[in-house]
Formats: C-alpha cells, structure tokens, sequence
C-alpha cells in the first residue's frame, strides 16, 4: 500500500526530482521541439506538410479540451461548439468589419470565451450529466442556427475566409506558416496547462476531479473553478478553430458543428491520458495519423465511425486514465513490482471501494 | 519520473508518426517527371462514397468511369490512355480538400475532375485554383460557387441552379391572366442547390406580381413535413414550388396528400426525375413539373453514344448524375485535344483553362459555353408526367408531349 | 394564423409529442435506476425502425408486426448492456464514463447502419400512407395515428408495470435510493438490468412507430437525442411523469412555434427550454430531488 508522503511527492512532481530524470526531460522536451521545428523541412510533399497542419491543429483542440475535461473531470462532447464558433468569429470580424486576421483570430477567441460564461453558469452548477447533455445541445443547437441564418453566417452555403497571406505566398508555404503558427498556439495550450497545474486552481480542479463533495467541504470555490476552467478551455479551443479557419479558408456549419470532430478531442484526450500534459497531443498525433491511415486503407466504407465507436468503447472499458498510461503503469509494475508506486486519489477511492463490497 | 517517461513516449510516438506519414506516399508514384508519350494520362478525383452524398457521388463515379473506358476504346486522349484515380472524401469538406492536395502533390496527377455536391465544390476549387489545375466540376451548381472568385471552374452542365426553371417562368408568365397562378407556396431544403432551383422561379414570379403566401425552409435532417404541409395546405397556394433533393420531396409530397391539398401547378425539383418517385408517392405523380439536365431522349448527337456505352456496360440507361459526370469528362477531353497537352504544369493547365474561356464544348446535355466565372449559358429542360411517364414538355422545339394545365387531383 | 390551421397544428403537435413522450420515459428510465445518460437510446430507436423497414422490405407484412421481435430482443439486448458493460464501469465515475460508453455504440450502431444499408433514406410504402381522417376540418393521418396509439398503449403498460407489479415497485426504490434497496433485499443489480431492458423496449416500440411515417437513415438519431436529452432535464432527470408531460408540452409548443417561425427555429424551442431550466430550475420543473446532484 503507498503511504501518504508517496502521495504528497506525486501531487508535487517538480520538488526533489534526480537530476538525471531531469535531464532526460528536457531532452526529450528538446527532442519534440527539434521534430516540430524540422518537420516542414522533412516532409516530401506538401501533401503531408497538410497533414502534419491538421494533426498540429488536433493536438490544439485535444489540449485545450484538456483544460475543462482533464482538469476536472466534466467531459464535454461538445466542444467543437467552441472550435466551430471560434472559426465563424474569426472569419465574420474579418469579412464584416474588415478587422485585421490576427486581430479578428485573438478577438473571436475572447467573444467566444464571453459566449462559454452562460453556458458554463446552466451546465455547471450541477454535477457531470447536466454539462454533458449541454455540451451536445450546444453543438447541436450552433448548427442549426448558422445553417439557417443565411444573411449573417452564409447559412447553408457556407463562408469564405479571406487569406491573411497574399496571393504571392503559395499553398506549399502557407502550409509551412501554419504549421509554424499551430505549433505556437500549441506551445501557448500547453504552457497554460502546466501553469495551471501548479497553481492554487489546478490543485482546486483537481481536487474537484477526485471527490467533488469533499472538495467543496474542504473550501474549494467550485462553481467559480470549474467556470474559469470551461472559459479558458473555451478560449483556446476557439483560437484552434479560427487558425484552422485562416488556413483551410472555407467554413460549413455542418463540418464545423460536428458531433464527430468533438468526439475526436475526447478520444484523443483519453487514449494520450487527460492526467498528463503531452497526453492529448500524443494522442492527437496517434488518431490523426490513424484516421488518415483508416482512410486510405477503408476509405470506401462507413468503418471509420465502427472504429471510433469501438476504440472509444474500449478505452472507456477498460483503460479510462488513457491508453499510454495504462501501458505506462503496466511495465512499471512489471518492472519494479516491489518498489514505490504512485497511485491516484481516484485509483485509492476505487480500491477501498472494490474492498468494501 | 511518470511524466519524464510520458513525455519521452510522446517525442518518440510523434517522431516516429511524423516519419511514418511519410509512408503514406504511395508507392511507385515517382515517375510522373518522366511522363512519356505513352504513358497513360491519370486523372485525379474525390467522390462522396460514403456519408451523406454517398449515392449521387456513386452516381457521378459510375459516369466517370463509364466515359474513361469508353474513351480508351476509342484509342485514349492524345494517343495516350486516361487512367482515374478515385478516391472517397466521406462527404466531409476537410476531407475533400485534403483529397486534391493528395492526389496533385503525392499521386502527381496530370488533371483533376471536380466532386460532388455543391458544399464540396468550393473548398476543392481552392486546392485546384492555388496549384492553378483546371477545375471542370459536375454538381456545384449553385449561384454562390460561382461568386468566389475562381477563375479555374467550369460547370460542365447546361445551367446554374437559378436558371433551372428558366423555360417554364417565361411559359407562365406567357399565359392569359386569368389562367394564370395567384399565389405561390415555396418550400425548400436548407440547400444551396436546391434552394437556388427554387429561389429562381419563385423570384421571376414574384418579380411579375404573383403573389408569395408561403416561403417555408427546412434543414436537411428534417424527417417530419407535416407542419409545413399544414401551412401549405391552409394557404391554398395555386402553384406549389418545392426544392428538394430526393426524400424530403417524397415525404413533403406524401405530407400534403395527407392534409387533401391540391395545387394547379406543382414544380418540384430533385425528387421527381428520380426513377424510384412514382413508386414513393403512391403513383399520383400525373402532372408533376420537374427540371433536368438531361434526358437519354435528348437529340444532341453524342448523346446516343452515351446512352449506348452506358446501357452495355450497367444494363440500365444513365441518370442526371452520371450524364453530368461523362459531360465532364467530355469538355476537359475537349480542351486538351485543342490545346495538345496533358500535364500537371500550370503552362498547360493555364491553357487549357483559356481554351474553355474562349470556346464551346459539344456534350450530351447540348452546346455548352461558359462566362469569365465558370457559369454556363443555357437553360434546363422541364418535363413532366403525362399519362405517368416523364416527358419533356418545355421549350416547344424539343418538347414530346404538351403541357397539361391545370395539374390533376393526387 | 388561422383557426384550422391552428387546430392542425395543435393536433399535430400532440401526435408528436406523444412518441416523444414515450422516448423520453425510457431515457428517464435509465437515469433513474443507473444515473446513466443513454446517448445511444436513439441509435437503438434508428435500429428498430431500420428493422422494421427491413422487415416490411423482405416479407411485405405490415412493419408493425416487427415488434413482435424487436421488442423482445431490445430487452434482452438492454438487459446484457447493462449487466456486461454499464456495470464495468468505476461507481466513482459512473455518470461521465457511461456517457461516453453509451456514445461509443451510438458510433458503432450509426457506423453498422451505414455498412450494411448505406447511407440512403429509406422509408417504408405502405397502401395507406397518404390517407388521412378528417375530424372537424383537421385531417389526421391514419399513419401517425397508428404511432401516437402505440405511444400511448406502451406509456400505459409502463406506467402500470412501475405501479402494480412488485418488479415495479423494486425499481422505483432503486431509483429512489439503491442503498436502502438493497438492505430491504432488493437485487438491485438485477433490477437495473432490467430497467434498462425496459428502457431499450421503449425504442423497440418508438422506432417502429418512427418507421411507419417517417424518413430513416444512420445519422438520424442525432436528430432525436437532443430534442429527448431537453425534455428529460425539462421532465427533471428519472421522473417519468415529468418526461412525458414535458414531451407533450414541447411538441405541442414546437408544432406551433412552427407556423410563424418556420421548421428550423421551431426547433430551437427544445434546446431553448433545456437552458432556461438548467438556469432557473435545474432540478426540472415536475421531476423529484433526484435531479439537484446531478
């Protein structure tokens, strides 16, 4: 059985770690940053440049979901509500007020941050099935509405977004900026986690995560918690879809509020693990290229969506903290059976639970 | 120690997806620098295969295949045989995009052919124009594709969605005053097509003086008519003008038999040239308008040869889809005899997209021409059913039976 | 609006709201007993209707008749679900994971439909699907008559089997308070299984009633979850009386709305409603307690 002070040492990794565990993280932080900034250069054709755009661009949305759904536990199925807004606020500051695309990128993500505050309020204030029931109405409800209201989202016929680089640049190269500027958005994601993550917050939600009740007993303000959580989720959810928006310069509100696209962040989220930082970009990068492989294997048939449904199904079943973690755990275990482990709150709950029936 | 060992996961997973993809390349697609001339011609398509578009993309696949074969029986483009390369973008736009990039980039196609349905046009059209491929397309017919500012598109049909209905607004509006309709009920799917068809008729009307007492719009997923029928039918509109795809038009028609309403006029485009209407709506089809692009009847003189082909090789006659499909194939086949090349260079793509700015293509749905964005310059025949058989019945110099005024009890 | 057309709409409204309402009993009813939202109810209901029009299509014989097979085996099949995979799950994460689980069949179910039927509409063609009687100037359409009396006979039998059977009055302690159940020697394991056959019946019965007058196809059931998810938070999560009588309520609203709104913000209406609760009320306006903690 772990004792309290392994626990105290897991909820504060940063405090008293060897250096050479340190080391080999910033190597291996240097070695993913390295692969990032080289890719462009590597890759054959611009073909997988666009590839490599799209899997960037998963790894922002997986991340961002994180912020609610890691954090705290609420999963959102819905987030593409955000992504999918966060693309139309972008492009109509752009073609209606003729505001500069970086300016409209930043400005669309801080409306759509203003628009999760009452959603936030209806779907928070009681426990996880109000807020996922939301997060579903939410996409639903966003594509009926812009499909239909022709005069100001273009409706059914879709919108145009102008291009933030000119015609002199050329589709290979905005590639390349893109996928420059998702690695930066992605960098940006990933630095809000790890902030929240040592802050008073991060600890409230993830008190939040393990034992609500309790949480709120022991003092935590979690209505104003989860809230803040949801926005800043919200906000960079919103930035992913409406750099997406720049670059792929066409939205369709039956692709932009799609059950499907919300379902991905979840999965990827889930099979990297919600717990960890790089959880959802390495599961991003897993289902982004899968999908893409999937396709061209199967492309022919409805399989994908059995396949989503079933991978989604078993990871639930069997391997909820992720699938990486539970390898992760799987060869510690078998590596060093007898010493210390780390284990969860909510691992500790299941086990005196299992125990008590 | 946990999240140093996930991290190092993660570099190495993304390291090694990220060579990986790589992999995607197909294989043995190398050689398209050394294009001989007797290598064959490969032509670059996505098609809505699975998901929502599923059965017209399937539709403009068996066209497209049918004008290649029938093509390379007759000794190729240049000499040189055509060879497809078809792949499924699942009706997803982010698909469709990634689709042409793929086969232009990686497969080093030397032309491309256009997808289905108009939400798919648009953001195909964008990867084709910034590689600067010529963009022939078979269903992107709505009036919006055609404002975007492509100057690589064509519509390889005989009319953009608004000028469907063309020869029947003239023929009504030609009617003695008292026989002609007082009031419309429009109902359309949430559409560009079709609410474009609809939207065109309805406005050349309107603009005349005929009275709009219904304009209904439903989104795509709605499977229940019966409110809009109620409004309909309470409105006792003379001219009934539905935009449909294929069911919606069944269920709003089975909708307004349930509430006993009966129009003297019922344009509905979409759902009645489909072979399976009659049969769906119990057979009280008698004197239903619809539009369409093409007829096997139509006397142009390729026609025939299609309808031959196709019928040997499926054993039925080819539909609008299909027809759209080997017209296509037809006016790029055109273009690249005149201006003798085939390759992926934007010195032969830009030729061959001034060679169509400039000229006429003969096709099976007739002489087609296009304006400086890709629109093209005819009109679409109307048929109708006559004693339960679809005819055409507008204009005058090609019709096989008259018009019948006021439309029969369904 | 005129009155006939009013009246119509009233009519068409209640038709409606009745299939609605005995959906939604069955979502409230998992709830209940499991605290499980059942995103893939509606992915059943898509299922029964596609058998039922697969059944019609092979032998010819009225797609009512289907129910004779789809009932049974969407007990059975709920009854498994339950007892092999919703009961997997961890109690502590219960409510989120069976969200997703529930979510990842819907795909599977969604996904399979496509496979073996694509993605074409189908409806079935039946000799009386355009007749309709005519009551005081509303004609009613025979068809959806057929499906609002299926609605109502079924919400009947489920209300009495939750009445007047001891199996009833074990669920309902279930949902009221599992502990307490099962101290007084109620099984509830069981007894949840089969709740949730029980649920899953009412998309057997739902789907067929669909299939008599509507439009099918795979991704449909998106269509009708969300509308159901807002009734049963409107209804008050488990509370079947509240379900039904908020289903009612909104079709009627809807079907009106209709008129001078058109289809699509009518549609709206539902969603509109789940917000307003959620914010003013979010236990539900005619549900019980259950709904506060979650």
């Amino acid at each position: 059985m772990p004792n309290a002070s392994d626990l105290a040492r897991a909820s504060r990794p940063t405090t008293a770690r060897p250096t050479a565990a340190r080391v080999a993280r910033i190597a291996a932080l240097l070695a993913l940053v390295a692969v990032v900034l080289l890719f462009p250069s590597l890759a054959p054709d611009p073909f997988i440049l666009s590839v490599g755009v799209v899997i960037l661009s998963y790894a922002v949305l997986a991340t961002s979901w994180n912020l609610v759904g890691g954090f705290t536990g609420y999963i959102s199925l819905g987030h593409a509500a955000y992504s999918g807004l966060g693309g139309y606020a972008t492009a109509l500051l752009i073609t209606r007020t003729g505001l500069d695309p970086w300016l409209s990128l930043v400005a669309g993500g801080l409306i759509v941050a203003v628009v999760a505050i009452p959603v936030g309020i209806a779907s928070l204030r009681v426990r996880g099935a109000s807020f996922v029931i939301v997060s579903i109405a939410l996409v639903l409800i966003l594509q009926l509405t812009f499909q239909s209201w022709h005069t100001f989202t273009g409706g059914s016929g879709g919108l145009r977004v102008p291009r933030p680089f000119g015609p002199e640049v050329l589709r290979p190269e905005q590639h390349e900026r893109f996928f420059y500027l998702h690695a930066v958005l992605l960098a940006l994601a990933l630095l809000t986690w790890w902030a929240i993550e040592r802050s008073r917050l991060g600890a409230g939600l993830k008190a939040i995560r393990e034992d609500e009740d309790k949480a709120q007993a022991l003092g935590v303000p979690t209505f104003a918690y989860k809230l803040t959580a949801l926005v800043v989720s919200a906000f960079f959810t919103a930035l992913g879809g409406g750099l997406y928006a720049l670059w792929f310069g066409y939205l369709d509100p039956i692709f932009q509020f799609s059950i499907l696209v919300g379902t991905y962040m979840v999965l990827m989220s889930l099979l990297g693990g919600v717990r960890s930082l790089f959880g959802p970009l390495l599961g991003a990068v897993v289902v982004g290229y899968a999908v893409e492989v999937f396709k061209s294997q199967y492309g022919d048939t409805q399989f994908h969506l059995v396949a989503t449904g079933i991978l989604l199904g078993l990871v639930v079943l069997f391997m909820p903290d992720g699938v990486i973690p539970a390898l992760t755990s799987f060869v510690n275990r078998r590596r060093r059976a007898s010493s210390i482990r780390e284990v969860s709150a909510e691992e500790l709950a299941n086990q005196r639970e299992e125990a008590a029936r | 120690m946990r999240a140093t060992r996930r991290l190092t996961v993660a570099a190495i997973a993304a390291t090694a997806a990220l060579s990986l993809s790589a992999c995607l390349a197909s294989p043995g697609q190398s050689g398209e620098e050394t294009d001989g001339a007797d290598d064959p011609i490969v032509i670059g398509v996505s098609l809505p295969l699975t998901g929502d578009f599923a059965e017209p993309g399937k539709g403009v696949q068996r066209g497209y295949e049918a004008w290649a074969a029938h093509t390379n029986e007759n000794g190729g483009l240049l000499g040189r045989q055509v060879e497809l390369v078809i792949v499924d973008d699942q009706s997803n736009a982010d698909r469709v995009a990634s689709d042409y990039e793929r086969l232009i980039n990686q497969d080093g196609v030397d032309l491309v052919f256009g997808p289905f349905s108009t939400r798919l046009v648009v953001p195909a059209a964008q990867v084709a124009q910034d590689y600067g491929f010529l963009f022939v397309e078979p269903a992107g017919a709505a009036a919006e594709v055609f404002t975007q500012g492509f100057d690589n598109l064509f519509y390889a049909a005989p009319a953009i969605a608004d000028d469907h209905y063309n020869h029947l607004a003239d023929d009504i509006l030609a009617l003695p005053e008292d026989e002609q309709p007082k009031s419309i009920a429009v109902a359309s799917m949430d559409d560009p097509f079709a609410m474009g068809t609809a939207y065109g008729l309805r406005d050349k009307l309107a603009e005349a003086g005929i009275e709009v007492v219904v304009d209904e719009v439903y989104p795509p997923n709605t499977t229940d008519f019966s409110g809009i029928a109620a409004k309909i039918a309470d409105s006792e509109a003379e001219l009934l003008i539905v935009g449909s795809q294929y069911q919606d038009g069944v269920n709003l028609v089975v909708a307004l038999q349930q509430q006993g309403y009966q129009p003297q006029m019922a344009a509905i485009s979409g759902a009645p040239t489909n072979a399976e209407f009659p049969a769906a709506i119990g057979d009280k089809t008698e004197g239903i308008l619809a539009p369409t692009g093409y007829t096997t009847t139509a006397p142009y003189p390729s026609n025939e040869e299609f309808v031959e082909a196709y019928t040997a090789e499926h054993g039925t006659p080819p539909a609008e889809d299909e027809a759209n499909a080997w017209t296509t194939g037809q006016v790029v086949a055109a273009a690249v005899e005149a201006v003798g090349c085939a390759d992926p260079t934007p010195e032969c793509q830009g030729q061959l997209i001034d060679w169509l700015h400039e000229n006429e293509v003969e096709t099976v749905v007739g002489t087609l021409g296009w304006d400086a964005e890709g629109r093209p310059q005819s009109a679409h025949l109307i048929q109708q059913y006559v004693d339960g058989e679809i005819k055409i019945v507008l204009p005058e110099d090609v019709k096989e039976a008259d018009l019948i005024h006021p439309k029969p009890e369904w | 609006m005129t009155g006939a057309l009013f009246a119509q709409s009233l009519v068409l409204g209640i038709l409606l709201g009745g299939l609605y309402a005995l959906l939604a009993a069955g979502l409230t009813l998992y709830f209940g007993v499991m605290r499980v939202v059942m995103i893939a109810h509606s992915a059943f209901l898509i299922l029964a209707a596609y058998l039922a029009w697969y059944f019609h299509e092979r032998t010819g014989i009225d797609p009512l008749l289907s129910l004779v097979i789809t009932v049974p085996l969407f007990f059975v099949v709920g009854y498994g679900m339950q007892r092999f995979l919703v009961s997997r799950l961890r109690p502590i994460s219960l409510t989120t994971m069976s969200v997703l689980l529930t979510f990842a069949i819907a795909l599977t179910i969604e996904g399979l439909l496509g496979f073996v039927w694509t993605g074409t509409q189908r409806r079935v063609q039946l000799d009386y699907s355009g007749t309709s009687i005519e009551v005081a100037g509303v004609s009613i359409a025979v068809v959806k008559l057929i499906a609002f009396g299926l609605a109502a006979v079924s919400l009947g039998a489920l209300y009495l089997i939750l009445r007047k059977t001891s199996f009833g009055r074990a669920l309902r302690a279930t949902t009221q308070h599992p502990e307490a159940a099962r101290l007084v020697g109620i099984d509830t394991d069981r007894v949840a299984g089969l709740g949730f056959g029980l649920g899953l019946a009412t998309a057997a019965v739902g789907g067929t009633a669909l299939s008599l007058d509507y439009t099918i196809y795979p991704s449909l059931h998106w269509h009708w979850i969300g509308p159901l998810m807002a009734i049963i938070v409107v209804g008050g999560l488990g509370s079947i009386p509240g379900a039904a009588i908020a289903a009612l309520l909104l079709g009627v609203a809807a079907s009106l709305l209709q008129v001078p709104l058109g289809t699509t913000w009518a549609q709206t209406v539902f969603y509109l409603a789940l917000f307003v609760t959620l914010m003013i009320r979010p236990q539900g306006f005619f549900g019980g307690r259950l709904a506060q903690r979650f």
